[in-house]
């Protein structure tokens, strides 16, 4: 009897369920999408952007839903072809993501916006490369479909107690990088906190490839401008160096299995004096280290790096307008100012004081040299759709020592020159 | 002897089955500061349920259990009655080509999901249910009663034919023998498919994600998925949030753990 009811409810509510919400002509609302935490630099800049837009913009509601990152890369190419697509949304940039969804007619070109509201003025070649996408989708040229808000690059950061221990300055090449890594494997201490298991790996073998590099060899790799040998002195040196630091015993064999989160924690928790990531630990490492003193420096050269991801209008966006004047308010100095203070790498330097720690204050600075000395090389990554999975499982049979340095670097040049007929080179 | 091998190795079973959900509930009662200072295996210092109160706010949980409750009852209704239905015509009524229908079933059920997106995708689209709960209720339950239809045809084959005959004699029609005969009969058979459906429903992922993109139609284990970002993730709040997306389909096959053994009893064979 009751398993009848219940059947009978479960109808009822299964016709309820059926009803979408419907479209009504009331106050116009701007939905938009991000996938930042709430907490994350980005996140508290953002939510103030929305207080502002609300406020300037009466009459308009923020209908603001936070996506997983998942969510987004699986499902964006099928959301923006429906009518569900969001007004605005912060987005991935690269050519594997926005670059495929602008050649697909799925983001409006939002050029004449972009010189109308001066945002080109505001940003360096380097940063601009991200957000502008040919008709191949391949990024650095054509039209705009994206604004960038933020910027992010990879760094050495350094327990300042453990170098001060074994009385090491703060290296300023690769060599006195080395030799600080030799004292303290000397001392028993394994140098490096790598996650073998994701990014960071593979974004440290690519700083290493970076180190014999040129501004025309990152072009060629990550924009197709011309032929790329996997077997030339950098991407050798990348390799063998990696392969090298790993019998040095610079990098821990565990590592292979290692997620980038234990990669952070190990460092947080002093296991190990250096970490080779990106801006984006930032906030994390702030909050989770109590016991040491740390800091950054940037890797001397070219340097993995970009603009962060960006907001994009979607082709079907009903409220184009309210769109730009919320990307907007997102490049005003009050918002860049509120995302640097809570941590994160602001485009714009608007030269006020900041009030935030002395660390933020290291990775501002650093980022606006590499800005103006040009020298972001994106990441290894993008060059070509799943390409990520590729480079983590190429990267982590040097660590565990199952192929030589020529056999990885087959194993990526492989789907790069498959890809390389996609984007029509 | 015999019996203390047995048991040794169950209780081994029991720990490395219960050492994850350990050290997930470890961490989620961790603050984030201890989380950092000492890693994901050391013992919390006291509880601190601000990881499950921040997540439970930050994606309006409530809501999720909802949608994940109502998505999953449903499925698991109507799968379980669909399935009844296809197999008393497939394992009793025995129609021509009962074994080619079958294997087409198997077919669906064995497809993986990502083959099926894009059709599933454009079909809700086109019938203007993407981004309703209707459309994932539709598509599992059709997943869910392939599997349903191929287990209950094969019981159904076995099933006692002096019953139906008996039955028949009394004068009932094939919709009695159904309703009156073969339902009561298999009850257990049915409760554990309910169970089974509902479960594995709650866990879908794949599927949800891609067709419900609202937050507010969105299921527990897509919610889940928020907390996983880019480069970062928040150990101790994921932790929370597992606890959070496990407990209540554990706390559902609990509930229907008791009343099922008490359903085999009852629907043994008089």
């Amino acid at each position: 009897m009751s398993k009848r009811l219940l059947a009978a409810a479960m109808v009822a509510v299964l016709a309820v369920s059926g009803c979408g919400p419907g479209d009504d002509d009331g106050p116009r609302t701007l939905k938009l999408w991000h996938y930042e935490g709430p907490d994350s630099a980005m996140g508290v800049a953002w939510a103030e952007a929305i207080r502002q837009f609300e406020a300037t913009h009466p009459g308009v509601k923020v209908a603001f839903e936070e996506k997983g990152f998942e969510q987004i890369q699986k499902t964006a190419p099928m959301v923006l072809n429906s009518s569900d697509a969001p007004d605005v949304m912060e987005y991935n940039k690269g050519n594997a993501t926005a670059g495929l969804l602008s050649k697909q007619g799925l983001l409006t070109d939002i050029s004449d916006e972009v010189t109308k509201r001066g945002w080109d003025k505001q940003m360096s070649a380097g940063i601009q490369t991200t957000a502008r996408y040919d008709e191949k989708g391949v990024m650095g040229s054509g039209k705009w479909y994206g604004v960038p808000n933020y910027a992010e690059y990879v760094m050495v950061f350094y327990n300042k107690d453990m170098f001060a221990q074994q009385g090491i300055s703060v290296p300023g090449t690769v060599e006195e990088l080395t030799a600080a890594m030799d004292k303290f494997v000397a001392a028993g201490v394994t140098p490096l906190a790598v996650g073998g298991a994701e990014y960071p790996a593979h974004q440290i073998m690519y700083q290493l490839a970076l180190s014999k590099a040129n501004k025309q060899w990152v072009d060629r790799f990550q924009r197709y401008t011309g032929p790329v040998d996997f077997h030339d002195a950098a991407w050798m040196h990348g390799a063998s160096t990696f392969a090298d630091w790993v019998d040095k015993g610079y990098i821990s064999k565990d590592s292979a299995g290692m997620k980038a989160e234990d990669m952070g924690v190990a460092f947080m928790q002093g296991k190990h004096p250096i970490m080779i990531s990106g801006s984006w630990w930032y906030g994390r490492l702030a909050a989770g280290i109590k016991g040491f003193q740390w800091g950054s420096f940037l890797w001397p050269g070219l340097t993995a790096g970009s603009a962060g991801n960006m907001w994009v209008v979607p082709a079907g966006s009903k409220n184009k307008d309210l769109a730009y004047d919320f990307i907007a308010i997102t490049m005003s100095p009050q918002i860049q100012d509120k995302l640097r203070d809570a941590g994160g790498v602001p485009l714009i330097d608007t030269g006020t004081p900041s009030t935030a720690a002395p660390q933020i204050k290291e990775v501002t600075d650093n980022f606006k040299t590499l800005s103006t000395q040009d020298r972001l090389a994106f990441y290894p990554d993008w060059p070509a759709p799943g390409y990520y999975d590729v480079q983590v499982s190429a990267v982590q049979k040097l660590i565990t020592g199952t192929a030589n340095p020529h056999q990885v670097m087959d194993e990526l040049a492989r789907p790069y020159q498959e890809n390389l007929a996609n984007v029509g080179r | 002897m015999r019996r203390h091998a047995v048991l040794w190795s169950v209780i081994v079973l029991a720990v490395v089955m219960l050492a994850p959900f350990v050290i997930v509930a470890m961490n989620a009662l961790k603050s984030p500061t201890q989380y950092a200072a000492e890693g994901p295996l050391a013992l919390p210092d006291g509880i601190s349920l601000q990881g499950l109160a921040d997540f439970w706010d930050r994606v309006d949980f409530g809501q999720k259990l909802l949608n994940s409750f109502v998505i999953s009852g449903s499925v698991a209704v109507l799968a379980v009655v669909v399935s009844v239905l296809n197999a008393y015509a497939l394992g009793i009524g025995r129609i021509r080509g009962r074994l080619w229908i079958l294997i087409a079933f198997l077919v669906a059920n064995t497809l993986p999901q990502e083959a099926l997106v894009y059709p599933l995708y454009f079909l809700a689209k086109e019938s203007g249910l993407y981004d309703t709960q209707l459309s994932v209720i539709i598509i599992f339950t059709i997943v869910q009663a392939a599997f349903g239809t191929y287990l209950l045809s094969s019981t159904f084959t076995g099933f006692p034919g002096e019953l139906l005959e008996a039955a028949r004699i009394d004068g009932a029609n094939k919709w009695q023998a159904l309703v009156r005969i073969v339902v009561p009969i298999s009850r257990p058979t049915l409760g554990v498919l309910f169970v089974f459906f509902f479960i594995w429903t709650w866990n879908e992922f794949f599927l949800p994600l891609v067709l419900l993109i609202s937050n507010d139609t969105q299921t527990v284990p897509v919610a889940l998925g928020v907390l996983q970002g880019q480069r970062l993730m928040d150990a101790t709040m994921t932790s929370a949030s597992a606890l959070l997306g496990v407990i209540p389909a554990i706390a559902f096959f609990l509930i229907f753990q008791h009343t099922l053994t008490r359903g085999i009893t009852a629907g043994a064979v008089k």
